[in-house]
């Protein structure tokens, strides 16, 4: 705590001149530079030129590789089907539930919010855990269905569905919020007049209400993307051993095959998949900021 | 899809969605609580055969368990220390100086975002290779301290800019110093939010798995790398709830504390909803 207030107190007067504002942002600023920025520069740079005897050359040999190997793809086209089943599973649970939150005024409603914001507190980890007692073998899903004899389930544990359910609970809180705000810039006036003109529930959504939110499900969707393409943990505790999602893959290829070469090759492949949404979730939030 | 605007006498569209979000959210957590409490629990039994505190005596008494609670306390600590005294001052000059760049270098923090999450460490850890940071302390405060830096900086930075610029401009008129103001005005009013900063900083860095297993791996080990390891290694499942509810403190904390920010819509849209 004593560093909030020990440090903007040197820069208090509003009144400063130009370069102490700069020398305050410098350090944060260049952390960026050096560990966001440089990183990606050098993956790219160190993937594509080769060290040979006579000095580095220019090979895109490391690429031509993870596209022809089999292994190598199938993880890929797993990552790619896992993403979008999430992605498109968030959206069919969180619209109905943001929808249902900006629209009711009952009390029950804030109950919902409660539990849809709830997962951003439970840590991944633990999520991890709790699937696996409730959904995995002999867990709290068969010890029921065994008590009413009913055969148990195939559980979705280390097999793809396990890396699909697990983000997906954990992504609802956040995809959930940037719906909502979203939802917040539809105004009664607009769905009041429509239903006046006579539309209906549906009509009213899909003219009034998803038009104006598109932007809001696109950032939804970004991010969801960007935190499911290359994650770890849950993909990796939940999911199959073979094939396994980028996440796993490239922890796996760094520590225990000692291939930095080869999982910083993943990575840059990761990049070059979600720099569409990478861009289009940055442009948003800072149009976002600035107006 | 309810999107009614009249108010029914029983909201059964409500009641249907917080009873299937109490069994899909709630549920779970409570099955993985009762675990921690229960010395016996053997397939069929629907409830434990037996309760008790056996297993929390034993977690407890496990070394690795101890020196991984250390480990991540005092990285996080670390790591929020160090963010907020690189963060706070910055956040001040974002929101209340101007400088040349300041929109470009503002919205730069917005970079480390803009790729997948997993990624980004891995390319980070190709550099780390060669400066010797695999394995180290100070490597894993590197890499936690750059996810810390946007929540640090914008959201000081709301709050910073939520402090009415009259009420500091009447107060230096009736003579308070640059001091007296920033203590009295703005940073009363500014306090909280950047408390619950800090806070969501900390709880974010304990809880931070993946860069501190690609870059710790294997000297330091967190919690949540212990909890890994005891997931698919460890046959004793009681080890596992106990540890979980052990690990869930800091963010049942950081729940009871945060959830105004949370639900404020300034959260959201820093995500950019």
């Amino acid at each position: 705590m004593t560093a909030v207030t020990s440090g903007p107190i040197v820069a208090a007067p509003a009144t400063c001149k130009r370069p102490i504002g700069l020398l305050l942002v410098a350090i944060p600023v260049l952390m960026v530079i050096w560990l966001v920025i440089w990183p990606i520069i050098s993956a790219v740079i160190t993937t594509l030129w080769v060290k040979t005897p006579e000095g580095s050359a220019f090979s895109i040999e490391t690429y031509r590789f993870f596209f022809s190997d089999g292994y190598s793809l199938s993880n890929l086209s797993m990552t790619l089907w896992t993403t979008g089943v999430c992605a498109i599973l968030l959206l069919i649970v969180c619209l109905p539930i943001a929808l249902y939150l900006r629209f009711s005024t009952s009390r029950v409603s804030a109950y919902v919010q409660g539990l849809a914001i709830f997962p951003m507190f439970v840590p991944s980890i633990i999520l991890s855990f709790a699937f696996i007692r409730v959904l995995g073998p002999n867990g709290t899903v068969d010890l029921l269905l065994n008590a009413v004899n009913l055969p148990k389930i195939r559980t979705p544990y280390l097999t793809p569905r396990g890396p699909v359910i697990g983000p997906v609970w954990d992504n609802i809180p956040l995809t959930v919020l940037i719906l909502l705000s979203g939802l917040g810039a539809v105004s009664n006036q607009s769905i009041e007049a429509a239903r006046d003109v006579g539309a209906g529930r549906f009509a009213v959504l899909w003219h009034i209400i998803l038009p104006r939110i598109s932007n809001s499900i696109l950032v939804a969707i970004s991010f969801a993307v960007l935190g499911i393409f290359s994650a770890f943990t849950l993909p990796y505790v939940l999911g199959p051993a073979a094939p396994e999602m980028m996440g796993p893959f490239m922890q796996r290829t760094f520590h225990e095959l000692f291939e930095p070469r080869t999982a910083i090759t993943c990575a840059v492949v990761t990049f070059g998949f979600c720099i569409v949404f990478g861009l289009f979730y940055v442009r948003s939030v800072a149009k976002n900021r600035t107006t | 899809m309810t999107a009614t605007l009249a108010r029914p006498k029983w909201d059964w569209t409500g009641i249907v969605f917080a009873v299937v979000l109490t069994l899909v959210i709630v549920f779970p957590l409570i099955v993985v609580g009762t675990r921690a409490f229960t010395n016996v629990w053997r397939y069929p039994s629907v409830i434990p055969q037996e309760f008790g505190l056996k297993f929390w005596n034993q977690t407890l008494a496990r070394a690795d368990v101890w020196s991984s609670i250390t480990t991540s306390l005092t990285l996080a600590a670390t790591v929020t220390f160090l963010s907020a005294l690189i963060c706070l001052p910055a956040a001040y000059a974002f929101a209340r100086l101007d400088f040349p760049g300041r929109n470009l270098l503002f919205f730069s923090f917005l970079a480390g975002h803009a790729f997948p999450k997993f990624g980004l460490p891995v390319a980070i850890a190709g550099i780390f290779l060669q400066l010797n940071l695999i394995g180290t302390f100070w490597g894993v405060v590197l890499i936690q301290l750059v996810g810390t830096l946007l929540f640090m900086i914008w959201i000081p930075v709301a709050a910073f800019r939520a402090v009415d610029r009259r009420m500091e401009e009447a107060a230096r008129d009736v003579g308070a110093s640059p001091f007296r103001v920033f203590w009295s005005i703005t940073l009363p009013r500014a306090g909280p939010t950047i408390a619950a900063a800090i806070l969501l900083s900390f709880v974010g860095t304990f809880y931070e798995t993946e860069g501190a297993r690609l870059i710790g791996a294997p000297q330091v080990r967190t919690l949540p790398v212990l909890m890994i390891s005891f997931i698919n290694n460890q046959p004793v499942i009681q080890y596992g709830a106990v540890l979980s509810v052990l690990l869930w403190v800091p963010s049942f904390i950081a729940l009871l504390s945060a959830r105004r920010v949370v639900n404020s819509g300034s959260f959201a849209r820093g995500f950019g909803g």
